[in-house]
């Protein structure tokens, strides 16, 4: 299982760079098209034009066509071929760069230089091996080059007139130019692959790091849900055992026995709303997959308007729904979207002071639903704002205004958004009131 | 006054259960797992059954669907209690409505209330009688 994930993100980190050198590949045809119409024009340099072109246009032929694979490759999942295919590309960019090198000057041409950037390509795409191997065929190419002109073997097309005429003839400055030739992309494919190795080395670390973490994350939370769910049996009998004793079910209490108990049940009540909440949270935290339904989203908030509303109208609290639907329903799951516009409203109820009011805006078009809760209530200070969503914290005039909350209610919201594609932001004036927003994809 | 049966394995809600239905005036009789229930329903024919969801081994539905499905206990009225949400996360008002997919005649959800538990257990039971 390690072994697979590790694979197929080495595998999507190749296509990566194989798209990347496609697109330089553009780039450096370009280059090359360029250099030949104004090198002759500015600099008055004879060039060979039309083979020079032809292999320009043997690039470009081959790009295309590697542009048009590698996606076919990819939607199969076929990593070893497009392993292959970048071996393949550098190869052909090496033997196109050794046939522009000969029409353009063999030895008297610079450009040469150029064979460093292959390897140096190679050394980050590849394994050292094949990197080496490409090396030597890119060595094999260039000093056959030199040495057949050298030689008389190979046509020389001279570029420097006069000036280098015997250049290419020289056997001292071939074989200096093949010893330095060769030795520098040794050491280049030598050093780019020592740095690419110990970089992917620890890239993998990190990766390893990074899923023993989420490993560990989800032992921990499978270990809290265990732990709310048999706190939560027990809560559940003791109160169910003190409310009808408390209730006078069993038989009138005076009044201190009642004062008593009411106090416990109140307080088993309270645990019950904390653990409930915990539950919730961490089965949301464990959750990977969930099967997501269309419904309709105006039947949705008008049964969140009919709890949500009697609620404030007990408070002395007004609420209004604004509702604007373009588009009827939605896919998700109706209960999460529920719960987390419910723990919202909830919250703007809770802190929000009498005589307040509670507003619920939905809107959508094609693609995105769009909803608004803003109420008049205390607000949330400045300082408290980035940490709002963070699960457990509560701001400070919560706190002051409540001794008791979950502090879990907007992370769960926030939690199922997320597990939507959504998004939710916050934004609050102390004093003034506050407004919550949502975005969810309506992913029909 | 009505014989009821309750069927859960939690004995503490259970005994809590039995006072306050006792104190009303009804025969309580008391099962702790789904088979034991099955067996003190079929044999005492009580007027209804209060039958928690989540037991071990055969669960509140299993027994729900057995009772209404036989002849001779089809009559009993159930009322479930569910702390569901947990578990499964849907919505179990919604649900209740078909017939065909819970065969109970209500539900009440865990921590129990009791005015509302006895206001459904009376309800049920004139329900019943008509």
């Amino acid at each position: 299982m390690k072994a697979k994930s590790e694979n197929s993100s080495t595998g999507t980190q190749l296509i990566d760079r194989v798209y990347w050198l496609t697109r330089l590949r553009w780039v450096a045809i370009l280059g090359v098209v360029a250099t030949i119409l104004t090198v002759p024009r500015f600099f008055g340099i004879p060039l060979a034009i039309s083979p020079l072109f032809r292999v320009a246009a043997l690039l470009a032929i081959y790009n295309g066509l590697f542009a048009w694979l590698i996606p076919f490759l990819q939607s199969r999942q076929m990593y070893r071929a497009i392993k292959a295919l970048a071996n393949l590309q550098i190869f052909l960019d090496l033997t196109c760069l050794a046939l522009l090198v000969h029409f353009s000057g063999g030895v008297e041409n610079p450009f040469y230089f150029y064979f460093i950037f292959h390897i140096i390509i190679a050394g980050i795409l590849l394994s050292r091996r094949e990197t080496f191997i490409l090396a030597s065929y890119a060595v094999l190419i260039f000093l056959g080059i030199i040495v057949g002109e050298q030689q008389g073997l190979l046509r020389h097309y001279g570029v420097l007139g006069t000036s280098a005429a015997f250049l290419h003839e020289s056997s001292m400055y071939v074989l200096g130019v093949s010893f330095v030739f060769s030795s520098t992309l040794y050491i280049a494919a030598y050093l780019t692959t020592s740095i690419s190795n110990r970089l992917q080395e620890r890239e993998r670390s990190l990766t390893r790091a990074n899923e023993m973490l989420a490993e560990k994350d989800r032992i921990k939370s499978e270990y809290v849900l265990r732990v709310t769910h048999d706190l939560k049996e027990d809560l559940a009998a003791i109160h169910t055992c003190i409310e009808p004793v408390q209730k006078g079910f069993t038989g009138s209490l005076n009044e201190e026995q009642t004062n008593l108990l009411s106090r416990a049940k109140v307080r088993s009540k309270q645990l019950i709303v904390y653990v409930d909440a915990l539950l919730e949270i961490t089965k949301l935290k464990l959750t990977e997959k969930v099967e997501m339904h269309s419904f309709s989203v105006a039947d949705l908030i008008r049964e969140i308007s009919d709890s949500i509303e009697p609620l404030a109208h007990h408070e002395h609290k007004g609420f209004e729904v604004l509702m604007d639907l373009k588009v009827t329903t939605m896919k998700g799951v109706r209960v999460y979207i529920q719960e987390a516009l419910l723990n919202i409203l909830k919250n703007s109820i809770k802190y929000t002071p009498e005589g307040g009011r509670i507003t619920l805006e939905v809107q959508n078009d094609a693609s995105l639903l769009q909803i608004k809760v803003t109420d008049t209530g205390i607000g949330i200070p400045a300082e408290d704002l980035p940490k709002i969503f963070t699960e457990f914290y509560r701001a400070k005039n919560a706190k002051a205004l409540y001794k008791k909350g979950t502090g879990l209610g907007l992370s769960i919201a926030k939690k199922i958004v997320e597990m939507h594609q959504g998004k939710i932001g916050i934004e609050s004036r102390p004093g003034e009131g506050t407004c919550v927003r949502l975005e969810i994809p309506l992913a029909l | 006054m009505a014989k009821i049966l309750i069927i859960d394995d939690d004995a503490d809600i259970v005994e809590a259960m039995r006072l306050v239905l006792e104190k009303r005036g009804h025969k309580v009789d008391m099962a702790v797992d789904g088979n034991e229930g099955l067996a003190k329903a079929r044999a005492g024919k009580p007027d209804a059954i209060i039958l928690d969801v989540m037991m071990p081994g055969l669960d509140g539905f299993e027994v729900a669907r057995e009772l209404k499905g036989d002849s001779r206990t089809r009559d009993i009225a159930i009322l479930m209690l569910t702390a569901i949400k947990d578990k499964m996360g849907f919505d179990f008002q919604k649900e209740t409505t078909d017939p065909n997919w819970l065969p109970v005649d209500d539900y009440c959800n865990k921590p129990l209330d009791y005015e509302l538990l006895l206001e459904k257990i009376d309800h049920i039971l004139r329900h019943k009688k008509r």
